[in-house]
């Protein structure tokens, strides 16, 4: 309604607004004019009693022509039809990137390439066929080589011009100017009722020319009286123009859309039905939407949990936000904006735009479109559609998210915003088998007998047109059929129908090999390709017909989820979702109950998205697909923290700890006992005293630094393996991690600075003369005199308490592995702050494994470090000094004095 | 020098300190609302038992009030206070007249029984009061305070004509039961206005009594009792009806409990300055048992066959409604009043209580209603409405002549009755406040925006519907 609504504001408001005030009920619509119904000779149907012409009648005022050439819709893969098997799919038989040319199993009928020896579809049978998902125009109107259908010579050679007799099989002439054409059909989208199923039928019928006429039965326009077509005077005026009454013209509303695209609901008030899992309706069947802002909880399906989802279909639709809101014409000046791309810097807004009387007499009947795995129409218009971020400023709501942007670029937010697709979608096409009614076998995800339990999306990698991509939620419908010749074609459908059934009955030895436990029938479970004597029988059928080579192939086709989108309160806000060893992000999707002749099935090659992952069999023999993160050449997986993790990096870490447990576990049990045999404590003979060794910053720093350490390993534990730690909350643990983390940089800092400014940071430094004798007599101590009850080596004082192997230790530590984690973790950190750095870096899947790995090293020096303070003249005495300041140390005052001074 | 005992607890709490109150400081608290409505839901004062304090034997009510009042000295004094006992209100000022009025039930009208003056026999069954038979009562008698009516067990205690005892009452044991009154005392009257069950308010019925939370979240999912709401200051009772309160004082607000501000949507909350929260909060009236949505008394008088909620001859023809779509208007809380004596159009239906608001009225929100929709009796000499005697002797219900009912009626009220009776259209709002639906239920965008929306904006005062046009702000500048 927007333009209509929009030029009838402004009628009212520039008008007196008392008076405007006082009419009542102020009747917007209907402000189309009258007009006179008018044949392709724009002559009124009234007198020439023939079929309305759309480009004529509506041409009288608005630019027919102009509007189906500037229409996808219409256009439907006419004008990138190109020689078979050179557009994107990888299919050998498609001609095009739309439903004229492009094949979908869905559907199964394809359009026959020019040379083909076995037809399925010439251009009048693809309109009968697909002409009620096409509005008309384009094929339905014109030559692939640009000529009006109509004057092409008539000539069974030529697939423009024949169809297949059914009888014979053989091609025989087909007359366009008998049968009319289909022009580009305003009714359809822009009456309040339009009669699409008089529109089909008419289309199946080959009666083309009526089609559109046929959409208006039911107006009161036109009847139909035994085969012929009335137009109905009294709808009209003397002037020849249609009654006001009778104008029911207006801006498409979400149920014309539905017409073709999916099922709307719009009446809250009756509860939407869907059983079973035969939706006619395309985006329903392929995916599972529903437009409507109905709640689940109110509907009439037969919905598992029904009680507790409260949420509405969609968000949007609950919000009036309606297909054309979003889906709008890409010159309707109220929408129109230029892209970010082409706009001057300075720019924000252009107020120059075309004026509403411009925009009704040329509306651009390319509609804005996102882009979507299955939707490969127009690539050129891909994301001209507003994106869920040019409408919602993600920040300013999702203050709970820790990483936000990590997440918004990594995620799409349909991801979240479409926690799963509460209704059934189809699964699976076997058209390697027929069943008596001449279809295929199909399955359904998210159904269980009659009980609707709904689906979760799998995540794929979807571009976003700029080379990125993020993950977004998609069906994946696996199909297979047979194919035969080189290049590949297809086993059009009534080869197919004959090589399996005579009439409404299979053929006999299709039944003799298909009827497992031998009652004469072949039931559903018997209705399968699963050995190679089955699959030799229809392959000997089809070939039995001409067809070469019968083969069987199976495709994956994504379709991506964008709609059926829930408030925030209702999207995914666990983090362990995402964040755990089940996570979302790598949860397989069923793609189908078997493997009809053991073919594994691959995806089709024109989407969008990067599949990355498994196509595996489970034991009970069903196929699933599993996505991986591994990401692509041109860009880097994720690194799921709390899912991934690299499993030698964790054994290794683990190993090296436990070795070291077990070590000074050995060392200390030995260094007991030698005491005990030896009978002095501790294993030191030698005379103690008590000396100031510690002052109080260099203690504070110390423990402040040990709980922070603590502190960290321990959130970092819960963030590497959330499960294990289930009662901690995620994004908590992930917040204190990071506020420890500052804690230790900032303390190291001022550490760092103590020890410069007072000059003990030469304590640290290993001086070379006599280092490795030092060294050697230090590890001498530990591994031979501490058992003994020697005195230790090296005579710990205020001026120096390191050991050579101590300030070794400490000279890698505080240069190498605590910078290296502290940066690491500052890039891990910094990952939706820089991301750019950040995958110079490596990104998060080789940083956060060095992360682990470098804790795993600082947990193990831990134990070491805490061990080593035991080995003092008395187990306790350096723990004692380090609280208190004071330490027991060996040899007598007068000594160390006496040392002091002459050093 | 090596003493560290306390040291070292220093240095513990100090580097504690050190890293919790950063972590304190700095970490983000997940956002939700902070609401307490709990907060203002009064503590229940557990029952006395007053088993052995009112021995009894009592002949009448009035000596019941004689015992009760020996401790309860004040209750009274203070229950004469109230509207519960003198069924008229302070005098108000209405628009558009000069002096003050008093309304109430006991001298104004509705489209339901129409009025007390005349019939009060058969309405004081439901006064808090024992002997209103006529204009006599004495208001000041306070032996005539029937205590038992709110606060005896409604199993031991039933009121019958002039609010007097039903024969066969055991008053002892009515006074033995006492307590806070519950859900049973205030619904024996409040549940059956306008003469049965859920027939006036279109909230208000004896559903509510065992509620599931469907019908009452309030009683259904929080077992609330009439009296957390509707609290009491020296037996004064919060909480107005714009049949009778024309004000908009001492009323009962969702805000009581409710912060305003507490959708999570920011797009819901910027509502709350234009809509009330019975608006999205209670999607339909009566929920579970259908209400009466129109009266035509003009039908009575006829020997055809009866049902409750068709046809009576006593009363004529009715039609209800359950789960009904209310109707929406703005309301500042105050409304005009139709006063006995003021001249109507008959051929247009007369407001007996229009609620006063408007889409200029900044204290104004839409509120939901019901509207009740009757044809009942006026003088159309006079054209104004009338007040028919009904109840007792030479009462229409007895005697089904319109002509003496129209007169007796006149004589009860004083006014002039030409003897020219017909029947004239008139409407009566009833704004909903009870039957609060659960938060899952409440009305959505789409409910009344967009094309299948309940809201008709153009006669609310708007230009077209606001979620396109402007709420009332954007509507202010286009006027300007």
């Amino acid at each position: 309604m927007g333009v209509l609504l929009m030029v009838a504001a402004l009628g009212l408001v520039y008008t007196d607004s008392a008076e405007a005030q006082s009419s009542a009920t102020p009747t917007l619509a209907p402000l189309h004019p009258t007009f006179a119904l008018l044949d392709e000779n724009g002559t009124s149907v009234l007198d020439s009693g023939n079929p309305v012409s759309t480009m004529q009648t509506c041409g009288s005022c608005h630019d027919t022509a102009f509007i189906q050439s500037h229409s996808f819709h219409s256009d439907a893969g006419l004008s990138s039809l190109s020689a078979p098997g050179t557009t994107g799919s990888g299919r050998d038989w498609d001609v095009s990137n739309g439903i004229f040319g492009r094949f979908n199993p869905l559907t199964y009928r394809y359009l026959s390439a020019e040379g083909d020896e076995h037809i399925d579809l010439t251009t009048a049978e693809w309109l009968m066929v697909y002409g009620p998902r096409h509005v008309g125009g384009g094929p339905a109107t014109t030559s692939q080589y640009g000529v009006d259908l109509r004057d092409l010579a008539v000539s069974a050679e030529n697939l423009e011009t024949s169809i297949v007799d059914p009888q014979t099989g053989d091609l025989i002439p087909w007359d366009w100017d008998a049968s009319g054409t289909v022009e580009m059909n305003c009714f359809l989208c822009h009456l309040d009722t339009p009669n699409n199923d008089a529109r089909t039928e008419a289309l199946q019928s080959g009666a083309f020319g009526w089609a559109n006429s046929a959409t208006l039965l039911g107006t009161g326009i036109i009847e139909r009286v035994g085969d012929e077509w009335q137009w109905n005077e009294a709808a009209f005026g003397d002037d020849g123009k249609l009654l006001s009454d009778y104008v029911t013209v207006r801006d498409p509303s979400d149920t014309n859309c539905a017409q073709c695209h999916g099922l709307v609901h719009t009446d809250s008030q009756t509860p939407l039905v869907l059983e079973g899992c035969e939706p006619t309706q395309w985006s329903t069947i392929t995916t599972g939407q529903i437009q409507s802002a109905q709640k689940l909880s109110n509907s009439g399906m037969n919905l598992s949990d029904k009680d507790d989802l409260s949420r509405s279909w969609d968000v949007h639709a609950e919000r009036v936000v309606g297909c054309t809101d979003c889906h709008y014409s890409l010159n309707n000046p109220i929408y129109y904006q230029e892209r970010d791309e082409t706009q001057p810097d300075h720019l924000q807004f252009d107020p120059r735009r075309i004026d509403f009387g411009e925009y009704l007499q040329r509306p651009v009947h390319e509609f804005a479109k996102g882009a979507s795995a299955q939707g490969v129409l127009a690539p050129e218009l891909d994301n001209t559609l507003r994106r869920c971020e040019s409408c919602h400023d993600a920040e300013g709501s999702h203050d709970w998210l820790p990483y936000a942007e990590k997440h918004f670029d990594a995620i799409a937010c349909e991801t979240c915003h479409i926690p799963d697709m509460r209704a059934p979608a189809r699964q699976t096409l076997d058209w390697t088998v027929l069943s008596a009614d001449s279809t295929p076998t199909t399955e359904c995800r998210g159904i269980e007998g009659d009980l609707i339990v709904g689906y979760q999306p799998v995540l794929l990698p979807r571009d976003n047109g700029d080379g990125t991509s993020k993950l977004a939620p998609h069906n994946l419908i696996t199909a297979w059929y047979w194919v035969y010749g080189d290049p590949e074609r297809p086993v059009p459908y009534r080869d197919l129908e004959a090589a399996w059934l005579d009439g409404d009955t299979y053929h006999d030895d299709i039944i003799e090999t298909f009827d497992a436990n031998g009652d004469g029938q072949i039931d559903e479970s018997e209705l399968l390709i699963d050995n190679e004597a089955k699959e030799a029988v229809i392959a000997a059928r089809i070939a039995a017909l001409g067809l070469e080579n019968p083969r069987i192939v199976g495709e994956i086709q994504p379709y991506t989820i964008s709609h059926n989108v829930t408030h925030g309160d209702f999207a995914v806000r666990e983090c362990a979702t995402c964040h755990s060893d089940e996570s979302r992000i790598t949860t397989p999707i069923r793609l189908s109950s078997n493997t009809p002749g053991g073919v594994t099935p691959t995806f089709v090659g024109d989407t969008n998205i990067v599949p990355g992952g498994e196509i595996y069999s489970s034991e009970d023999g069903a196929l699933y697909f599993r996505p991986n993160t591994d990401g692509t050449d041109d860009e880097p997986g994720l690194y799921i923290l709390g899912h991934n993790s690299v499993w030698w990096i964790d054994w290794l870490g683990a190993a090296l700890f436990a070795v070291t447990v077990v070590g000074v576990a050995v060392h200390g049990s030995l260094r007991f006992l030698m005491a005990r045999r030896h009978g002095v404590e501790n294993g030191h003979s030698a005379e103690t005293h008590e000396e100031y060794m510690y002052g109080v910053y260099e203690r504070l720093w110390h423990w402040l630094q040990t709980a922070v350490i603590f502190g960290l390993l321990f959130t970092g534990m819960v963030i590497h393996k959330p499960a294990q730690f289930g009662i901690f909350s995620f994004p908590y643990v992930v917040q204190v991690h990071n506020i420890l983390a500052f804690l230790l940089v900032a303390n190291a800092f001022l550490a760092l600075f103590y020890h410069l400014a007072s000059g003990e940071i030469k304590q640290f430094l290993p001086q070379p003369r006599g280092f490795f004798i030092g060294a050697i007599e230090q590890a001498h101590f530990y591994l031979y005199g501490i058992f003994k009850g020697e005195p230790h080596p090296y005579e710990k004082t205020r001026q120096r308490k390191m050991n050579p192997l101590q300030q070794a230790t400490y000279f890698g530590l505080l240069n190498i592995l605590l910078p290296l984690q502290i940066i690491v973790g500052i890039l891990m950190w910094g990952a939706q702050r820089w991301p750019d750095i950040v995958t110079m870096a490596g990104g998060l899947p080789i940083l956060a494994p060095v992360h682990t790995l470098i804790s795993w090293l600082l947990a193990t020096f831990i134990v070491m470090h805490i061990y080593l303070t035991t080995t003092g003249p008395t187990p306790t005495a350096n723990l004692k000094a380090m609280i208190g300041g004071w330490e027991e140390v060996e040899g007598t005052e007068e000594t160390i004095e006496g040392q002091t001074a002459t050093d | 020098m090596k003493d560290f005992k306390y040291t070292w607890l220093i240095g513990l709490f100090g580097t504690l300190f050190l890293i919790v109150a950063p972590i304190v400081a700095f970490i983000t608290p997940n956002a939700g609302a902070t609401d307490d409505p709990w907060a203002n839901v009064p503590i229940r004062v557990p029952p006395t038992s007053h088993a052995d304090l009112m021995p009894g034997p009592y002949e009448t009510g009035q000596e019941v009030t004689v015992a009760c009042l020996e401790c309860h000295e004040d209750a009274a004094d203070q229950v004469m206070h109230t509207t519960h006992w003198t069924w008229k209100s302070e005098p108000v000022q209405l628009p558009g007249r000069d002096e003050l009025v008093q309304i109430g039930k006991a001298n104004q009208i509705n489209n339901f029984c129409i009025g007390t003056q005349g019939n009060e026999p058969g309405c004081t069954r439901c006064h808090i009061g024992y002997g209103w038979e006529d204009a006599n009562f004495d208001f000041d008698n306070k032996e005539a305070v029937d205590c038992l009516a709110c606060h005896a067990d409604t199993a031991t205690y039933t009121k019958g004509l002039a609010g007097i005892p039903v024969e066969g009452v055991d008053l002892a044991a009515a006074a033995q039961s006492v307590s806070t009154p519950t859900r049973a005392q205030c619904g024996s009257c409040h549940f059956n206005g306008g003469g049965g069950n859920a027939v006036k308010h279109g909230d208000l019925d004896e559903s509510l009594y065992y509620p599931n939370e469907e019908i009452d979240v309030h009683m259904g999912r929080f077992d609330f009792l009439c009296v957390d709401c509707h609290q009491t200051d020296d037996h004064n009772i919060k909480g107005r009806a714009i049949s009778v309160s024309v004000d908009n004082e001492n009323q009962v607000a969702c805000t009581d409990c409710h912060e305003e501000g507490l959708h999570e949507d920011a797009r819901v909350n910027a509502h709350v300055e234009n809509v009330a929260c019975q608006t999205c909060h209670i999607p339909e009236g009566a929920v579970r048992d259908a209400t009466k949505m129109h009266w035509d008394w003009s039908t009575a008088g006829q020997d055809i066959e009866e049902d409750p909620h068709e046809y009576l001859k006593i009363k004529g023809s009715f039609v209800y409604e359950r789960g009904f779509m209310p109707e929406y208007t703005w309301y500042n809380g105050t409304a005009d009043r139709y006063i006995l004596g003021d001249e109507i159009d008959p051929t247009q239906s007369t407001l007996i209580n229009e609620p006063l608001g408007g889409i200029d009225d900044e204290t104004a929100k839409l509120w939901p209603f019901k509207v009740h929709r009757a044809n009942q009796i006026y003088d159309a000499i006079y054209n104004y409405l009338l007040q028919p005697k009904t109840v007792g002797e030479g009462g229409y219900w007895t005697d089904f002549d319109w002509d003496q009912a129209a007169r007796l009626g006149a004589e009860a009220t004083g006014m002039a009755y030409s003897g020219e009776y017909g029947f004239a259209p008139t409407e009566m709002y009833w704004s909903l406040s009870h039957m609060v639906a659960p938060k899952e239920s409440a009305l959505q965008c789409d409910d009344c925006h967009g094309e299948n929306g309940r809201m008709n904006w153009e006669e609310l005062g708007y230009y077209g519907d606001p979620l396109t046009w402007g709420g009332r702000e954007q509507q202010a500048l286009l006027n300007k």
